[in-house]
This record gives C-alpha cells, sequence and structure tokens, in this order.
C-alpha cells in the first residue's frame, strides 16, 4: 500500500549528521539563524548512493572552530551529568512521575528554529520550495513555500510535490546519538494554524536493525485553516507503521520510549503555496484514551 | 506449458542451426538461414496483404490521440483494441498507454474506467494451474501491469468494487499479485475514509456564494456566527451599453466578536488585512478579516461581585492542585489582536463596502480609522523570494508587489 513516494523520507545517517553539523557551527552563518529554507540539502540523482564523505573534508579545523566546538561539548558533558544528578530526563523524580503534559517543541527564538530540517523535492530534482522562519511576534514557527507537482525530467521518475519539516535527532555530547522517552504519555498535542491543506506527521523511533532504518510511523493532520489556532490531540496509538513510503501489512504499535525526530509532511498534490505555523508541539497524557493500537495485530496476515 | 513447448522447439532450433554451422563453418550465412528455414514445419509468411485490417503494430498512444477527449472517446478506444484480437495482443502496452492518458481524459478518478481497462486482460489465461505455477510469479509482466492499474487507483484515492474484484479473479486468479494488492487496497480505504472532519460538499466550487458560506462556516467554526451575504453576484447594463460585473461580498461576525468590536479602543486603528489562502481540496480561495494589533495594555474586566449575592460571578478557590491534576501546557501566549470579522469577497474593491455594512451592527466602526492592509499574493512567499534573488533557482512564480496602504476617513 502506497501514499506516493513524495512521503518516502531518506533516512541517511551520515547525510543526517552531516545536517546536525554538530562540529562545524560556524557554518551557520547569520542568514540561516533567520530563515531555513530547503535547499540546504543537494540533488541527488535516483539511484545514486549518497556522497559519503569522511567527516574531516567537511569539518573546519580552524583552531577558531576547534576550540568553540570543544567548549561546547564539555559544557553539555556538565549538562549531562548535572541532568543525571537531578533525576531521569533532566527532571526531579517526582515531576517525572506525575507530569501529565509536556511541551517537547515550542518556538520562541532564532535558536529553536536550528531544532528542525526542512526538505522538499528539490532534492529529487522536483520544484518546489519550502521555507521555515519565526511567525507572528517572534513566538511562533511559520513553515511556509509553493508546493510544485510536476515530476522532474529525468526519466525515472514519476511523481513528485512534496516538502518536510523535521525536527533534527536529539544529540548529546560529542555526537552521540540520544532519543526522547514519552513513555509517560499516549497523545501528541500539537497547536497549529494551517490554511485547510491536509498533512502528515511522522514520528520516527530509534531502532536496532538496518532492516527498520525506514520505518516511519504516519497519521494524518487536517487543518482548518483561518485566523484562530487550533488544538489537535493525535492518539500516539493511532499512528500506523510504513517503510519507505508503502504502508506495511504487519503492523506494530510506536513504541514511545525511544522517539528520535518528528516531522511534518505535505504531499496532496495541489499545487501552489502552502503554509503552516505552529505554536507548540507537546505531548499529554490523555486517561480517557485506553486504545493500545488502532489496527488489527495479525499473527499470520491474512493476505 | 504453451510457453515451456515454445520454448523446447526453439531451442531445438537453435542447436540444429549451431550443429550446422558447426558442421560447415566455411559456407556463407545465407544457406545457413535457408537451412534453419527448412527446420520449421509451417511454410514461410507471405508478405501482408493490403486489406481494410490493419495488422502493422502501431504504437498505442496513437489510438488515444483523438480530438475529443472525454469518456466516451476512451471507452470507444478499450473497445476497439478488445474488439480488433481475441487474443488482445499487446494488451499490457495498451494498458500502459492508456493509464497514461487517464489524466487527460479526465477518467482518472472514475471506477467504471479503471474496470473496463481490467477488463482488457484476456481472461482465464494466467490463472495458475498448479502450484508451482502459483508458487512462482506466473505471467509477472501481467501481473505487474495489473497492480500498476490499482496503484493508480488507490493513489488518486478511487476505491475498487465487486466487479474490479471479480475481474482480478478471472483474469489473475485468488492467489496472485493483484488481488494482493487489492485486499490491501479494501482494508486500508475504509480504515481512514472518516479521518478528515472537514469534509468538503461535492460541486460546491460552482456557486461562489454556497462556497463562502462554506468557506467562512469552517474558519469561523462558531455555531453562533452570523453569516450576512451583502451582495450578490449579478450583471447590471449601463447605460452606454457596457455590462458591469457585481461578485459576491459574504461576511460572517459572531456576537462575540461584535462585543469585542465594541470595547475595541477607539485611538487605535481596526485593520482590514487579507488575501489569505484557504485551500478546499485544489481549489483555493481567499478570505479577508477586520482585527487590530495587539494592545499593550490588557483591559482587566472587572466584575461586579456584588451583582449577585446567592450566585457569585466568580470563586476563587485555593484548590491544592497536584501535579498529577495539572493538565495545562506550560506555553506563553501568542500575542495576537483580536479578530473581529470576516468575509470573502469576489474584488477587493468591495471591502469597502463590507465594512459600510458591518457598521449597521457595529456603530463604532463609524468612530474609529479602518485602515486597508491588503496584499497581493502571500505575504510570507513575496518576502522570501526577495532574499532568495541569488540563489540558482528561479522563482518566477510570485510577482511582487508592495503594500498598498490606503486610509479610509
Amino acid at each position: 500500500m502506497m501514499f506516493s513516494h513524495e512521503i518516502m523520507q531518506r533516512f541517511n545517517f551520515s547525510l543526517t549528521y552531516k545536517q546536525v553539523k554538530a562540529f562545524s557551527p560556524l557554518l551557520c552563518s547569520s542568514f540561516h539563524l533567520s530563515a531555513i529554507y530547503s535547499q540546504s540539502r543537494n540533488y541527488r540523482r535516483p539511484g545514486s548512493s549518497p556522497e559519503r564523505l569522511p567527516f574531516w573534508k567537511y569539518t573546519n579545523f580552524s583552531l577558531k572552530n576547534t576550540t568553540e566546538t570543544l567548549k561546547k561539548n564539555v559544557n553539555l558533558v556538565f549538562k549531562e551529568i548535572q541532568d543525571h544528578l537531578r533525576g531521569p530526563g533532566g527532571k526531579p523524580l517526582l515531576e517525572n512521575l506525575l507530569e501529565q503534559t509536556t511541551v517537547m517543541w515550542e518556538f520562541r527564538s532564532p535558536e529553536d528554529l536550528q531544532k528542525w530540517t526542512v526538505s522538499s523535492d528539490m532534492e529529487i530534482g522536483g520544484k518546489s520550495q519550502a521555507f521555515l522562519k519565526l511567525g507572528t511576534n517572534n513566538q511562533t514557527a511559520l513553515f511556509y513555500g509553493v508546493l510544485n507537482s510536476e515530476a522532474p525530467r529525468d526519466g525515472e521518475t514519476t511523481s513528485s510535490g512534496y516538502c518536510t519539516l523535521r525536527s533534527k535527532p536529539p544529540k548529546g555530547a560529542f555526537g552521540r546519538k540520544l532519543n526522547y522517552d514519552w513513555s509517560n504519555f499516549n497523545t501528541l498535542h500539537l497547536r497549529i494554524r494551517g490554511d485547510g491543506r491536509p498533512w502528515m506527521v511522522n514520528i520516527q523511533s530509534e531502532t536496532y536493525f538496518t532492516l527498520q532504518w525506514d520505518d516511519l510511523y504516519h497519521y494524518f493532520l487536517y487543518t482548518r485553516g483561518g485566523p484562530y489556532w487550533q488544538d489537535i490531540k493525535i492518539p500516539l496509538s493511532k499512528f500506523f507503521m510504513s517503510s519507505r513510503g508503502r504502508v506495511q501489512d504487519g503492523q506494530y504499535a510506536l513504541w514511545p520510549d525511544k522517539i528520535t525526530t518528528i516531522g511534518f509532511t505535505i504531499a496532496d498534490r495541489a499545487d501552489g503555496p502552502f503554509q503552516l505555523e505552529i505554536d507548540f508541539i507537546g505531548l499529554c497524557n490523555d486517561k480517557a484514551h485506553t486504545e493500545e493500537f488502532a489496527y488489527e495485530l495479525y499473527k499470520n496476515i491474512p493476505l | 506449458m504453451r510457453t515451456l513447448r515454445w520454448l523446447v522447439s526453439a531451442q531445438n532450433l537453435c542447436a540444429s542451426a549451431r550443429w550446422l554451422s558447426w558442421a560447415e563453418p566455411c559456407k556463407s550465412h545465407k544457406p545457413l538461414v535457408s537451412l534453419a528455414r527448412m527446420a520449421h514445419t509451417s511454410s514461410t509468411p507471405a508478405p501482408p496483404k493490403d486489406s481494410n485490417t490493419p495488422k502493422a503494430v502501431t504504437p498505442f498512444e496513437e489510438h488515444f490521440s483523438t480530438q475529443q477527449k472525454d469518456k466516451a472517446s476512451f471507452v470507444q478506444v478499450l473497445d476497439l483494441f478488445c474488439g480488433r484480437d481475441v487474443r488482445r495482443r499487446g494488451h499490457v502496452e495498451m494498458i500502459e498507454a492508456a493509464l497514461k492518458w487517464m489524466p487527460e481524459f479526465g477518467v482518472e478518478k472514475d471506477l467504471e474506467v479503471y474496470n473496463k481497462i481490467l477488463d482488457v486482460f484476456p481472461k482465464e489465461v494466467f490463472v495458475p494451474k498448479n502450484f508451482i505455477q502459483s508458487m512462482f510469479n506466473h505471467y509477472p509482466r501481467q501481473q505487474e501491469c495489473a497492480v500498476k492499474v490499482l496503484d493508480q487507483m488507490e493513489s488518486y484515492g478511487v476505491c475498487p468494487d465487486v466487479n474490479t474484484c471479480f475481474l482480478i479473479t478471472q483474469t489473475f486468479g485468488k492467489l496472485s499479485h493483484p488481488m494482493k494488492k487489492y485486499r490491501r487496497i479494501m482494508y486500508w480505504f475504509p480504515r481512514f475514509k472518516y479521518t478528515n472532519p472537514y469534509l468538503i460538499p461535492a460541486g460546491i466550487e460552482a456557486d461562489p456564494v454556497s462556497l463562502s458560506k462554506y468557506c467562512l462556516e469552517r474558519i469561523a467554526d462558531d455555531r453562533d456566527a452570523r453569516i450576512t451575504v451583502y451582495q450578490l453576484p449579478s450583471t447590471e447594463q449601463c447605460d452606454d451599453g457596457t455590462i458591469k460585473e457585481h461578485t459576491h461580498l459574504v461576511g460572517i461576525q459572531s456576537q462575540d466578536q461584535i462585543a469585542l468590536l465594541e470595547e475595541h479602543d477607539r485611538n487605535y486603528p481596526v485593520l482590514v488585512e487579507g488575501p489569505f489562502n484557504l485551500w478546499l481540496k485544489k481549489t483555493c480561495v481567499n478570505y479577508y478579516i477586520l482585527r487590530a494589533e495587539p494592545s499593550a495594555k490588557k483591559k482587566e474586566k472587572i466584575l461586579d461581585p456584588e451583582r449577585s449575592l446567592y450566585y457569585p460571578i466568580y470563586l476563587d478557590l485555593d484548590l491544592e492542585r497536584d501535579l498529577g491534576e495539572d493538565h495545562t501546557f506550560d506555553v506563553d501566549e501568542v500575542d495576537e489582536g483580536p479578530v473581529y470579522a470576516m468575509c470573502m469577497a469576489g474584488d477587493e474593491k468591495l471591502l469597502a463596502k463590507w465594512i459600510q455594512g458591518l457598521q449597521e451592527t457595529n456603530p463604532i466602526l463609524g468612530e474609529v480609522p479602518v485602515l486597508f492592509r491588503l496584499t497581493s499574493g502571500p505575504q510570507e512567499l513575496s518576502l522570501s523570494v526577495k532574499q532568495t534573488d541569488s540563489s540558482p533557482q528561479d522563482s518566477d512564480e510570485e510577482t511582487t508587489q508592495g503594500e498598498r496602504l490606503r486610509m479610509e476617513r
């Protein structure tokens, strides 16, 4: 089962790592701070392997940069130790046990925008454009652009037209992989303002096997449009699994204890401008929601 | 089985030919061919006669390049193909060409046409007859083609029906890839059929007034909001013979918004902003809003606690609330001005008329200045294109025009 190839996100870890730019903070100029745009990832022909540069090719080894990076990472180490002493997840134990809501991402400063990556079909040769910047009164994130579903003329790609906003995977000191633990909560809570277009929420969780690297969990996000904010609650049990853009026959519930990224994709084939304003992305514990997984968990798939 | 037999005979033929060539290596090419010909049991085919029935292989794209592009002509092409040959030779190429031409004929969302396409496959030929055939990919090219048809149905959101199932069973049998695909679609499609809370009535795009009513009700999200149609679309014959067209003007305002506007500080102007986009599937409509800038000082509403001694207006109880009972989010409110009214108009010039109409229910609009802050095209986009002008991407979609500010009164 397929939605479309557009929503297929290429999770390539070497590239993601390149995006994080953990060792090259100087590359982020002030322009990047004001608006993140989708040309950050280069065009790659379908079927061609991603360029695997060794890290010394794209790292700035100047003295200033090295000292800055070292300072940042050592500070991070100290912060991690402090967080560890305070309690699980950097919160006091009581708070960790009792809290019913939490705000995962909010957009109040340009630094908050740096936690996100924008990509569009430009990397497969399409013509969509997407940008991310701070919205009204610098208190929200505005993800906007133009969707263009004209397929690139490379003789292979048959469809195009997607734009994606995706959070960067959390990193610890010296580039260690971290992940979020959402096991206290069962519902995703978003305060957004869209323009009537349907979106897709993608959640990626930490996996072990190579086979699962492309696994993503999706659900739909329908926006009302108009000048008012919209509170949307999506239970985590509703998310269904797909791999490389194809919904899988064998479904498994999302394990909320090792979440790496969340993303928003638009690919509704309606050419034209789009925009999505996000106030915050949070999690809550909906006591009334007891469903564990919304889809059948067949032992033997009757197909 | 038939294919296998052909394969064996072809192999025998090749083997005999090679043996011949080994035996007489110095002979030229021509006698070899004639010898190979002799191995054939049937006589050599005669050159095609000029008759009315076209025997030459014509590319199927030509069939679809008719002048009239509608459902009837599309079905006619398929019928022509089916009636030409019992064996339906070249049906895979035909179906692939048909799939490509569907959007151009406007039948890409028509289930009947998809069933018609699946009907092109010859029946009962591709059904596996024993377990070995069903274990391996039996007639893979044909199965792939049928999966392609189902894939296109899926991507256009066409849910297959019983006829589709019947056709697939008849063509490929129950244990085949198209059947698997069909079952997958039938599992997932009904599951997400009613997930969208904002269903758009079919055919609403035709009437601008009902479209505006639907859109305004949707974005206002308030059952108490009242819709006013200020102007209906009409045409007027002027004295000098020119025809003047009037477009629609529909507004919405709720009682809460009227009360909010009444409290507006008269020293500050109210703003008419727009046009903003609202998407209904693939159509984009514009709306305008009447709002105010967020005021620095927020008026605290002082309620008279002695208005009713028995039922106090507000209770200030200090309930000991645990963290486990706190279901609110710890975020700052976004500072935004209040929205007083919304409207949809066919023409920007009608906005002044809208404000005039609003004055009947909101007399305050006669006292405060109204500032029109209208932009052509999406506001955010025009800014972004300026920034990325240096980039090699061509940005010819939007032409930017400066903000037009106009003071009324």
